[in-house]
């Protein structure tokens, strides 16, 4: 060979072996000396982490497994425009279905960014129905998606609503939904694997882990027929004695379980964003989260404290003068009546103010505040339901906010706060024998995987001796019988106490309005119910025994019908073949 | 002639290119076996993403179903609602007992 060409090729050959060298010292650097870092940058753009389908949120069920809250499904429709090929065509298919202009819509389709490309994402319609999203589907646009998504339904309307709270695509509020939210959520599973450009998951390896779990079930121990007698009758109620709002509880004496519980003014839980803007203290439920002075009803805890404490029985007399002076300040009976000698049946039967400041006085602070307290008042009771609050007791160690005169006034329900639920919560003790439970709303919990936890009713306090609640019981009977006939239920026995309250304002109490309650058990000798009525400034008449009492009268009378119950010195036909 | 014996003789001669038998069946194994490896490894990976792509699809049906049974048991409470089941009664001519009459059994 020449030595010209010989040169140029072992020119060649050098150069050649200097860059295959550089090229080998490169591949050294990046697949030996940086390997971590370009390993892990290809599983950066590899591997997504995607949120698998969201299972529903668990739903809630009354006692005999009737659904009050449950899951329907709509859809959102979205779009990738950079993937979508035939845009008007597109356009005029979605504008059929979801009934938006063509025109909208194509230009949506052809949306770019701020570099003017087609956009990734868009969202043409945040949610509409089953049936409109399943035709979208069914259309099967290219680029075109439509997301599955939970919307919370309660079937059952506005019943139990301030119970039950409601629910927004990720969160429960107020009643059963806001208490139970963490335990109602459904557990999202996140996926991690393989994405195809397009972030869709590609099938190189089964999607492994946990499969999404459902929110847990719940079934209360609200009965939707009581709660529907509950709510016909708190309506016809607050109408018929133009009464401003009403709240009507009924529980279970035996397990402190809520059969039904309603106030008025109410919500449809299905609509919330439109009272959210409207009157968003409407969620409230006012038997938990509203206090007000419960008046005369809280005799029963005074006359029960007395008796427990062995200073009096149901026969020991007083002389009623019509005043009393408790703390520096005069006690007065309603209307300023005087009664003369008078007995501790009788404070309850007459529902006498000065004999109430009587036993108060009698007993001393120290023991009148332990027996408020150990009945459960001026701290929540427990409930399952949200918002609970605890009403307010002024006690005696609180010098600035209590007064001696407050023994005498407390006494009869005055210058202390309660809710509708302590007040019952109160009741159902002396029905149960003086045991008080923890009052609850849920019965049972279902998981996901069907395991199931019953309640167990939690015992409080025995607040006062059985002896001594049926002493109070006997009392309370001859209270309705003697004294708020209006409460007697046709053929069953009943125990109960009214209580009309004046209303707290600004320097003292409205000279016009009241509040008045009625709360009462039955049928004896072996209560099957307790129930509350309380109306809040009826017009027809001031007075519970003319307006919580015959409400209290009619509601029982409608649920012993419907729960079976008959009157206690009756047993029901067996049926033998 | 000389010439011409050694023309008929050059084909059974060991050329420079004919290799030792026994290397070469070594990889012959070698390759076989790899080629099996390859083969299993691939006809494994092809079936876990088939079996992938089924668990995929059993999911989706599993959140279809999922979603048409919630819906379903909305729909069934929706029309079994106390207060369409009262509005039926009624308009069926039932009234609500007013007083029940409970039979008294002596002991």
């Amino acid at each position: 060979m020449a030595e010209g060409p010989q040169r140029r090729l072992r020119l060649l050959i050098a150069l050649l072996t200097v860059f295959l060298f550089v090229v080998n010292v490169q591949l050294f650097k990046v697949q030996i000396v940086d390997h971590e870092f370009y390993a892990r940058w290809a599983e950066e753009q590899r591997v997504r982490s995607i949120r698998m389908d969201q299972p529903p949120r668990g739903v809630i069920r009354d006692r005999d497994g009737c659904l009050l809250a449950g899951n329907g499904v709509r859809y959102a429709i979205e779009a990738a425009p950079v993937h979508v090929r035939y845009r008007q065509e597109a356009a005029e298919d979605l504008a059929s279905v979801l009934h938006m202009p063509a025109a909208y819509l194509e230009g949506q389709l052809s949306s770019r960014d701020d570099n003017g490309n087609y956009r990734q994402w868009i969202r043409i319609a945040p949610s509409v129905s089953r049936e409109v999203g399943e035709r979208v589907a069914e259309l099967g646009i290219g680029g075109v998606t439509v997301k599955p998504l939970w919307r919370r339904i309660y079937p059952e309307g506005a019943l139990a609503s301030h119970t039950l709270g409601f629910a927004t695509a990720e969160t429960g509020y107020y009643g059963v939904e806001g208490f139970y939210d963490a335990m109602l959520q459904p557990e999202p599973v996140e996926w991690e694997g393989p994405v195809d450009v397009e972030s869709v998951p590609v099938p190189w390896k089964p999607i492994s882990g946990e499969f999404p779990r459902r929110g847990v079930d719940l079934e209360l121990t609200l009965d939707r027929t009581v709660q529907m007698l509950v709510e016909e009758e708190l309506a016809r109620a607050v109408a018929a004695y133009q009464a401003e709002a009403g709240t009507i509880i009924v529980m279970e004496p035996d397990t402190f379980g809520i059969l039904g519980i309603a106030s008025l003014p109410t919500y449809d839980p299905e609509d919330y964003a439109r009272f959210a803007d409207q009157a968003p203290s409407l969620f409230e439920d006012p038997a938990v989260s509203k206090q007000y002075e419960p008046g005369s009803v809280f005799k029963i805890v005074t006359v029960s404290a007395a008796l427990d404490a062995g200073i009096v029985n149901p026969d020991t007399t007083y002389h009623d003068q019509g005043w009393i002076e408790v703390g520096g300040q005069a006690v007065r009976n309603a209307e300023g009546k005087v009664y003369g000698d008078q007995s501790v049946t009788e404070v309850l039967v007459e529902s006498l103010n000065v004999g109430a400041a009587w036993l108060s006085k009698a007993m001393g602070p120290e023991l009148f505040y332990q027996y408020v307290q150990d009945f459960g008042f001026g701290e929540p009771t427990g409930v399952d339901l949200a918002g609970e609050v605890a009403g307010q007791v002024r006690l005696p160690g609180d010098v600035e906010r209590w007064h001696p005169s407050n023994l005498g006034t407390n006494a009869f329900g005055q210058g202390i706060a309660v809710t509708p639920l302590q007040m019952i919560t109160a009741m159902a003790t002396v029905a149960n024998d003086g045991a008080r439970l923890r009052p609850h709303i849920v019965d049972r919990r279902i998981a996901s995987d069907g395991s199931v936890s019953d309640f167990h009713a939690v015992f409080q306090e025995q607040v006062i001796a059985p002896e001594t609640a049926r002493m109070l019981t006997d009392m309370l009977v001859r209270t309705v019988e003697e004294g708020t006939p209006q409460a007697q239920v046709e053929g069953y026995r009943v125990a109960g106490k009214t209580g009309t309250a004046q209303i707290p304002i600004p320097g003292g109490y409205d000279p016009e309005d009241t509040i008045t309650t009625f709360v009462g058990f039955g049928p004896m000798p072996d209560p099957k119910l307790v129930v509350l009525v309380k109306l809040e400034r009826p017009q027809s008449s001031q007075w519970a025994s003319k307006t919580a009492a015959p409400s209290f009268a009619r509601l029982a009378a409608q649920l012993f019908t419907a729960l079976g119950i008959p009157a206690g010195d009756q047993m029901l036909a067996e049926v033998t073949p | 002639m000389f010439d011409s014996l050694e023309w008929a003789t050059h084909g059974v001669k060991r050329g420079w290119l004919e290799l030792d038998s026994r290397p070469v069946v070594l990889l012959s194994v070698i390759l076989g076996a790899l080629t099996l490896v390859a083969a299993l490894y691939l006809g494994l990976v092809s079936r876990t993403a088939a079996q992938g792509r089924r668990i995929e699809q059993l999911q989706t049906e599993i959140f279809a179903l999922q979603r048409a049974n919630e819906q379903l048991a909305v729909d069934i409470a929706e029309v079994s609602a106390i207060s369409q089941l009262t509005e039926r009664a009624r308009a069926l001519g039932f009234v609500p007992a007013e007083q029940v009459e409970f039979m008294v059994v002596s002991d």
